[in-house]
Protein backbone atom coordinates (compact mmCIF):
# COMPACT_ATOMS: atom_id res chain seq x y z
CA UNK A 1 0.00 0.00 0.00
CA UNK A 2 1.13 3.56 -0.73
CA UNK A 3 1.16 4.52 2.96
CA UNK A 4 3.64 1.76 3.77
CA UNK A 5 6.17 3.30 1.37
CA UNK A 6 5.92 6.62 3.22
CA UNK A 7 6.09 5.24 6.76
CA UNK A 8 9.21 3.89 8.44
CA UNK A 9 9.75 2.51 11.94
CA UNK A 10 12.93 3.16 13.94
CA UNK A 11 14.06 3.32 17.56
CA UNK A 12 13.49 6.59 19.43
CA UNK A 13 16.25 8.93 20.53
CA UNK A 14 16.07 11.66 23.18
CA UNK A 15 16.50 14.19 20.36
CA UNK A 16 12.95 13.20 19.27
CA UNK A 17 11.55 14.89 22.39
CA UNK A 18 9.95 17.87 20.63
CA UNK A 19 8.31 15.69 17.98
CA UNK A 20 7.07 13.31 20.70
CA UNK A 21 5.60 16.24 22.64
CA UNK A 22 3.35 17.08 19.66
CA UNK A 23 1.07 14.06 20.26
CA UNK A 24 1.89 13.51 23.94
CA UNK A 25 0.46 16.93 24.81
CA UNK A 26 -2.72 16.47 22.73
CA UNK A 27 -5.95 15.58 24.59
CA UNK A 28 -7.46 14.12 21.43
CA UNK A 29 -4.62 11.62 21.27
CA UNK A 30 -4.52 10.67 24.97
CA UNK A 31 -8.31 10.29 25.26
CA UNK A 32 -8.29 6.52 24.72
CA UNK A 33 -4.78 5.94 26.08
CA UNK A 34 -3.68 4.71 29.47
CA UNK A 35 -1.40 7.73 29.93
CA UNK A 36 -2.41 11.31 30.74
CA UNK A 37 -1.68 14.26 28.48
CA UNK A 38 1.81 15.69 29.07
CA UNK A 39 2.10 19.35 30.02
CA UNK A 40 5.79 19.41 31.01
CA UNK A 41 8.55 18.47 28.56
CA UNK A 42 10.75 17.33 31.47
CA UNK A 43 8.13 14.74 32.46
CA UNK A 44 8.12 13.49 28.87
CA UNK A 45 11.92 13.43 28.75
CA UNK A 46 11.91 11.28 31.89
CA UNK A 47 9.30 8.96 30.36
CA UNK A 48 11.41 8.62 27.20
CA UNK A 49 14.56 7.93 29.20
CA UNK A 50 13.00 5.50 31.69
CA UNK A 51 10.41 3.71 29.57
CA UNK A 52 10.74 4.35 25.84
CA UNK A 53 14.50 4.03 25.29
CA UNK A 54 15.09 0.84 27.36
CA UNK A 55 11.85 -0.83 26.21
CA UNK A 56 12.25 -4.24 24.54
CA UNK A 57 10.11 -3.15 21.56
CA UNK A 58 9.20 0.51 21.09
CA UNK A 59 9.41 2.28 17.73
CA UNK A 60 8.86 5.73 16.30
CA UNK A 61 6.38 5.89 13.41
CA UNK A 62 8.17 8.19 10.95
CA UNK A 63 6.99 10.16 7.95
CA UNK A 64 9.88 11.44 5.90
CA UNK A 65 12.16 10.30 8.72
CA UNK A 66 10.46 12.40 11.42
CA UNK A 67 8.35 10.85 14.21
CA UNK A 68 4.59 11.36 13.88
CA UNK A 69 3.67 8.68 16.41
CA UNK A 70 4.78 5.61 18.27
CA UNK A 71 4.12 1.88 18.21
CA UNK A 72 5.13 -0.63 20.86
CA UNK A 73 4.71 -4.27 21.76
CA UNK A 74 4.71 -5.24 25.44
CA UNK A 75 6.10 -8.77 25.56
CA UNK A 76 4.90 -11.40 28.03
CA UNK A 77 7.02 -13.68 30.22
CA UNK A 78 6.67 -17.19 31.56
CA UNK A 79 3.29 -18.66 30.60
CA UNK A 80 2.62 -15.46 28.65
CA UNK A 81 5.81 -15.54 26.59
CA UNK A 82 3.87 -16.53 23.46
CA UNK A 83 2.08 -13.21 23.37
CA UNK A 84 2.64 -9.48 23.17
CA UNK A 85 0.33 -6.48 23.38
CA UNK A 86 0.41 -3.87 20.65
CA UNK A 87 -0.13 -0.21 21.39
CA UNK A 88 0.17 2.68 19.00
CA UNK A 89 -0.46 6.39 18.88
CA UNK A 90 -0.47 8.91 16.06
CA UNK A 91 -0.41 12.70 16.05
CA UNK A 92 -3.91 13.99 15.25
CA UNK A 93 -2.73 15.92 12.18
CA UNK A 94 -1.94 12.60 10.51
CA UNK A 95 -5.14 10.72 11.32
CA UNK A 96 -7.26 9.32 8.49
CA UNK A 97 -4.41 8.70 6.03
CA UNK A 98 -3.78 5.01 6.64
CA UNK A 99 -0.55 5.60 8.59
CA UNK A 100 -1.84 3.77 11.69
CA UNK A 101 -2.75 0.73 9.61
CA UNK A 102 0.63 0.80 7.86
CA UNK A 103 2.49 1.12 11.17
CA UNK A 104 0.50 -1.71 12.78
CA UNK A 105 1.20 -4.02 9.81
CA UNK A 106 4.91 -3.19 9.81
CA UNK A 107 5.19 -3.57 13.59
CA UNK A 108 3.52 -7.00 13.53
CA UNK A 109 5.76 -8.19 10.69
CA UNK A 110 8.91 -6.98 12.46
CA UNK A 111 8.09 -8.20 15.94
CA UNK A 112 7.30 -11.75 14.79
CA UNK A 113 10.63 -11.81 12.94
CA UNK A 114 12.60 -10.38 15.86
CA UNK A 115 11.10 -12.08 18.91
CA UNK A 116 11.59 -15.83 19.22
CA UNK A 117 8.63 -17.76 20.56
CA UNK A 118 6.13 -14.97 19.92
CA UNK A 119 2.94 -16.40 18.43
CA UNK A 120 0.24 -13.86 19.30
CA UNK A 121 0.12 -10.07 19.12
CA UNK A 122 -3.02 -8.74 20.74
CA UNK A 123 -4.50 -5.29 21.03
CA UNK A 124 -7.18 -4.01 23.39
CA UNK A 125 -9.32 -1.14 22.16
CA UNK A 126 -12.04 0.79 23.97
CA UNK A 127 -15.48 -0.22 22.60
CA UNK A 128 -16.10 3.44 21.79
CA UNK A 129 -12.86 3.88 19.85
CA UNK A 130 -14.22 2.93 16.43
CA UNK A 131 -11.34 4.56 14.55
CA UNK A 132 -8.75 2.38 16.22
CA UNK A 133 -10.89 -0.74 15.72
CA UNK A 134 -10.96 0.00 11.97
CA UNK A 135 -7.19 0.48 11.89
CA UNK A 136 -6.63 -2.96 13.40
CA UNK A 137 -9.17 -4.67 11.16
CA UNK A 138 -7.55 -3.15 8.08
CA UNK A 139 -4.15 -4.26 9.38
CA UNK A 140 -5.42 -7.84 9.41
CA UNK A 141 -6.16 -8.33 13.11
CA UNK A 142 -9.03 -10.65 14.03
CA UNK A 143 -11.68 -9.35 16.42
CA UNK A 144 -12.09 -12.04 19.09
CA UNK A 145 -14.64 -10.52 21.45
CA UNK A 146 -15.34 -7.89 24.09
CA UNK A 147 -13.73 -8.17 27.54
CA UNK A 148 -16.13 -6.44 29.88
CA UNK A 149 -14.82 -4.02 32.49
CA UNK A 150 -11.29 -5.12 31.74
CA UNK A 151 -9.36 -1.86 31.75
CA UNK A 152 -9.37 1.38 33.71
CA UNK A 153 -9.01 4.39 31.42
CA UNK A 154 -9.15 7.92 32.81
CA UNK A 155 -10.59 6.63 36.07
CA UNK A 156 -13.43 4.62 34.49
CA UNK A 157 -13.64 0.87 33.96
CA UNK A 158 -14.09 0.20 30.28
CA UNK A 159 -15.22 -2.63 28.05
CA UNK A 160 -12.39 -3.45 25.63
CA UNK A 161 -12.51 -5.15 22.25
CA UNK A 162 -9.74 -7.73 22.00
CA UNK A 163 -8.01 -8.22 18.64
CA UNK A 164 -5.23 -10.61 17.74
CA UNK A 165 -2.75 -11.34 15.00
CA UNK A 166 -1.24 -14.83 15.07
CA UNK A 167 2.20 -15.58 13.62
CA UNK A 168 0.60 -18.01 11.17
CA UNK A 169 -1.63 -15.16 9.92
CA UNK A 170 1.49 -13.11 9.15
CA UNK A 171 2.72 -15.64 6.62
CA UNK A 172 -0.41 -15.17 4.51
CA UNK A 173 -0.19 -11.36 4.53
CA UNK B 1 -27.05 -10.94 34.61
CA UNK B 2 -29.56 -10.08 37.35
CA UNK B 3 -28.67 -7.28 39.74
CA UNK B 4 -29.25 -9.02 43.05
CA UNK B 5 -26.80 -8.20 45.80
CA UNK B 6 -25.05 -11.55 45.94
CA UNK B 7 -24.52 -11.81 42.17
CA UNK B 8 -25.09 -15.56 42.49
CA UNK B 9 -27.37 -17.00 39.80
CA UNK B 10 -30.92 -17.83 40.91
CA UNK B 11 -31.93 -21.14 42.42
CA UNK B 12 -32.85 -23.27 39.40
CA UNK B 13 -34.05 -26.84 39.79
CA UNK B 14 -30.69 -28.30 38.84
CA UNK B 15 -29.11 -26.70 41.91
CA UNK B 16 -30.91 -29.21 44.14
CA UNK B 17 -28.64 -31.84 42.60
CA UNK B 18 -25.47 -29.86 43.37
CA UNK B 19 -23.56 -31.29 46.32
CA UNK B 20 -22.92 -29.41 49.57
CA UNK B 21 -19.44 -28.01 49.44
CA UNK B 22 -17.40 -25.85 51.78
CA UNK B 23 -14.33 -23.78 51.10
CA UNK B 24 -11.56 -23.35 53.67
CA UNK B 25 -7.92 -22.26 53.76
CA UNK B 26 -5.25 -24.90 53.21
CA UNK B 27 -2.96 -26.29 55.89
CA UNK B 28 0.36 -28.11 55.44
CA UNK B 29 -1.29 -31.23 56.84
CA UNK B 30 -3.48 -31.32 53.70
CA UNK B 31 -0.51 -32.48 51.62
CA UNK B 32 -1.73 -36.08 51.33
CA UNK B 33 -5.16 -35.16 49.93
CA UNK B 34 -3.55 -32.43 47.81
CA UNK B 35 -1.36 -35.03 46.13
CA UNK B 36 -4.49 -36.87 44.92
CA UNK B 37 -5.11 -34.35 42.19
CA UNK B 38 -1.78 -32.54 42.08
CA UNK B 39 0.03 -35.68 40.93
CA UNK B 40 -2.65 -36.68 38.41
CA UNK B 41 -1.78 -35.80 34.78
CA UNK B 42 -5.48 -35.91 33.86
CA UNK B 43 -5.99 -32.93 36.18
CA UNK B 44 -2.71 -31.14 35.58
CA UNK B 45 -2.91 -31.28 31.78
CA UNK B 46 -5.12 -28.19 32.00
CA UNK B 47 -2.87 -26.49 34.56
CA UNK B 48 0.22 -24.40 34.02
CA UNK B 49 2.15 -26.61 36.39
CA UNK B 50 2.97 -30.23 35.65
CA UNK B 51 2.12 -33.03 38.10
CA UNK B 52 3.75 -33.06 41.53
CA UNK B 53 6.30 -35.85 41.54
CA UNK B 54 6.58 -36.41 45.28
CA UNK B 55 4.99 -35.49 48.60
CA UNK B 56 8.03 -33.28 49.26
CA UNK B 57 7.37 -31.48 45.98
CA UNK B 58 3.70 -31.01 46.99
CA UNK B 59 4.63 -29.85 50.49
CA UNK B 60 7.00 -27.26 49.03
CA UNK B 61 4.30 -26.03 46.63
CA UNK B 62 1.80 -25.73 49.50
CA UNK B 63 4.30 -23.81 51.65
CA UNK B 64 5.73 -21.56 48.93
CA UNK B 65 2.73 -20.90 46.75
CA UNK B 66 -0.60 -21.96 48.27
CA UNK B 67 -0.32 -20.78 51.87
CA UNK B 68 0.98 -17.25 51.09
CA UNK B 69 -1.42 -16.83 48.12
CA UNK B 70 -3.86 -13.86 48.20
CA UNK B 71 -6.85 -16.25 47.85
CA UNK B 72 -6.50 -20.01 47.70
CA UNK B 73 -9.11 -22.37 49.14
CA UNK B 74 -9.58 -26.07 49.61
CA UNK B 75 -12.83 -27.48 48.22
CA UNK B 76 -14.38 -29.91 50.69
CA UNK B 77 -17.30 -32.30 50.27
CA UNK B 78 -18.58 -33.86 53.50
CA UNK B 79 -15.41 -32.59 55.16
CA UNK B 80 -13.14 -34.36 52.64
CA UNK B 81 -10.68 -32.42 50.53
CA UNK B 82 -11.49 -32.96 46.83
CA UNK B 83 -9.91 -30.01 45.05
CA UNK B 84 -8.89 -26.39 45.17
CA UNK B 85 -9.92 -23.02 43.84
CA UNK B 86 -7.98 -19.77 43.76
CA UNK B 87 -8.36 -16.17 42.68
CA UNK B 88 -5.43 -14.14 41.45
CA UNK B 89 -5.95 -10.39 41.75
CA UNK B 90 -4.47 -8.00 39.20
CA UNK B 91 -1.42 -5.94 40.13
CA UNK B 92 -1.51 -2.21 40.89
CA UNK B 93 -3.97 -0.50 38.55
CA UNK B 94 -5.49 -3.90 37.74
CA UNK B 95 -6.61 -4.67 41.30
CA UNK B 96 -10.21 -4.26 40.16
CA UNK B 97 -10.06 -7.62 38.40
CA UNK B 98 -9.16 -11.16 39.38
CA UNK B 99 -8.84 -14.45 37.54
CA UNK B 100 -10.23 -17.65 38.96
CA UNK B 101 -8.87 -21.15 38.47
CA UNK B 102 -9.89 -24.45 40.02
CA UNK B 103 -9.04 -28.12 39.90
CA UNK B 104 -10.74 -31.23 41.17
CA UNK B 105 -9.61 -34.78 41.87
CA UNK B 106 -10.58 -36.92 38.86
CA UNK B 107 -12.88 -39.27 40.78
CA UNK B 108 -15.09 -36.30 41.70
CA UNK B 109 -15.59 -34.93 38.20
CA UNK B 110 -19.12 -34.74 36.77
CA UNK B 111 -20.99 -34.25 40.07
CA UNK B 112 -21.43 -30.47 40.03
CA UNK B 113 -18.75 -29.89 42.67
CA UNK B 114 -16.72 -27.43 40.61
CA UNK B 115 -19.84 -25.41 39.75
CA UNK B 116 -20.84 -25.25 43.42
CA UNK B 117 -17.29 -24.29 44.41
CA UNK B 118 -17.24 -21.51 41.83
CA UNK B 119 -20.53 -20.10 43.08
CA UNK B 120 -19.27 -20.15 46.67
CA UNK B 121 -15.94 -18.60 45.68
CA UNK B 122 -17.63 -15.81 43.71
CA UNK B 123 -19.89 -15.06 46.67
CA UNK B 124 -16.94 -14.84 49.07
CA UNK B 125 -14.78 -12.81 46.73
CA UNK B 126 -17.44 -10.17 46.09
CA UNK B 127 -17.80 -9.77 49.84
CA UNK B 128 -14.08 -9.75 50.67
CA UNK B 129 -12.96 -7.54 47.75
CA UNK B 130 -15.53 -4.73 47.41
CA UNK B 131 -13.31 -2.99 44.82
CA UNK B 132 -13.65 -5.96 42.44
CA UNK B 133 -15.32 -5.20 39.10
CA UNK B 134 -14.37 -8.16 36.97
CA UNK B 135 -13.90 -11.86 37.67
CA UNK B 136 -12.48 -13.77 34.73
CA UNK B 137 -11.63 -17.36 33.96
CA UNK B 138 -10.22 -19.17 30.98
CA UNK B 139 -10.87 -22.69 29.76
CA UNK B 140 -8.95 -24.37 27.00
CA UNK B 141 -10.86 -24.82 23.75
CA UNK B 142 -10.17 -28.57 24.20
CA UNK B 143 -11.75 -28.56 27.68
CA UNK B 144 -15.52 -28.39 27.10
CA UNK B 145 -16.23 -29.81 30.58
CA UNK B 146 -14.63 -26.77 32.17
CA UNK B 147 -16.48 -24.46 29.78
CA UNK B 148 -19.76 -26.02 30.92
CA UNK B 149 -18.78 -25.60 34.59
CA UNK B 150 -18.13 -21.89 34.08
CA UNK B 151 -21.37 -21.43 32.14
CA UNK B 152 -23.40 -23.21 34.82
CA UNK B 153 -21.79 -21.00 37.45
CA UNK B 154 -23.06 -17.93 35.58
CA UNK B 155 -19.91 -16.86 33.74
CA UNK B 156 -20.49 -15.42 30.27
CA UNK B 157 -18.39 -16.37 27.27
CA UNK B 158 -16.56 -13.40 25.79
CA UNK B 159 -14.55 -14.92 22.97
CA UNK B 160 -12.01 -17.40 21.73
CA UNK B 161 -8.51 -16.07 22.30
CA UNK B 162 -5.98 -17.74 20.03
CA UNK B 163 -2.59 -18.87 21.38
CA UNK B 164 -3.30 -16.98 24.58
CA UNK B 165 -1.24 -18.93 27.09
CA UNK B 166 1.61 -21.47 27.23
CA UNK B 167 0.81 -24.77 28.91
CA UNK B 168 3.40 -27.52 29.04
CA UNK B 169 5.51 -25.96 26.30
CA UNK B 170 2.71 -25.35 23.81
CA UNK B 171 0.60 -22.26 23.14
CA UNK B 172 -3.12 -22.88 23.64
CA UNK B 173 -6.36 -21.44 22.35
CA UNK B 174 -8.69 -20.57 25.21
CA UNK B 175 -12.22 -19.38 25.78
CA UNK B 176 -12.40 -16.29 28.00
CA UNK B 177 -15.25 -15.96 30.47
CA UNK B 178 -16.20 -13.22 32.87
CA UNK B 179 -18.68 -12.43 35.58
CA UNK B 180 -19.17 -8.72 36.11
CA UNK B 181 -18.95 -8.12 39.84
CA UNK B 182 -22.26 -6.69 40.94
CA UNK B 183 -22.03 -5.13 44.37
CA UNK B 184 -25.00 -3.88 46.42
CA UNK B 185 -24.12 -0.19 45.95
CA UNK B 186 -22.85 -0.27 42.36
CA UNK B 187 -24.72 1.41 39.53
CA UNK B 188 -24.28 -1.68 37.34
CA UNK B 189 -27.16 -3.29 35.54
Amino acid sequence: MAEEREITLRRFDLSDLDDYMVWASDHRVSAFCRWDTYTDKEDLRRYMRETVLPHPWFRAICLGGRPIGAVSVNLGAGCDRCKGELGYVLAAAHWGRGYGTAAAKMAVRSVFQEVEGLERVEALVDVDNKGSQRVLEKAGFVREGVLRKSMVLKGRTRDMVVFSFISADALVD
Amino acid sequence: MQADSSAVPPNHDHRKQEPDITLRPFDLSDVGAFMTWASDPRVTSFQRRGPCTSEEDARRYLADHVLPHPWYRAICVDGRLVGSINAKPGQGEERFKASIAYRLAYQHWGRGIATAALRAAVSSLLEEWPHLERLEAIAEVENPASQRVLEKAGFLREGLLRKYVMLHGKSRDVVMYSLPATHPNSDDI
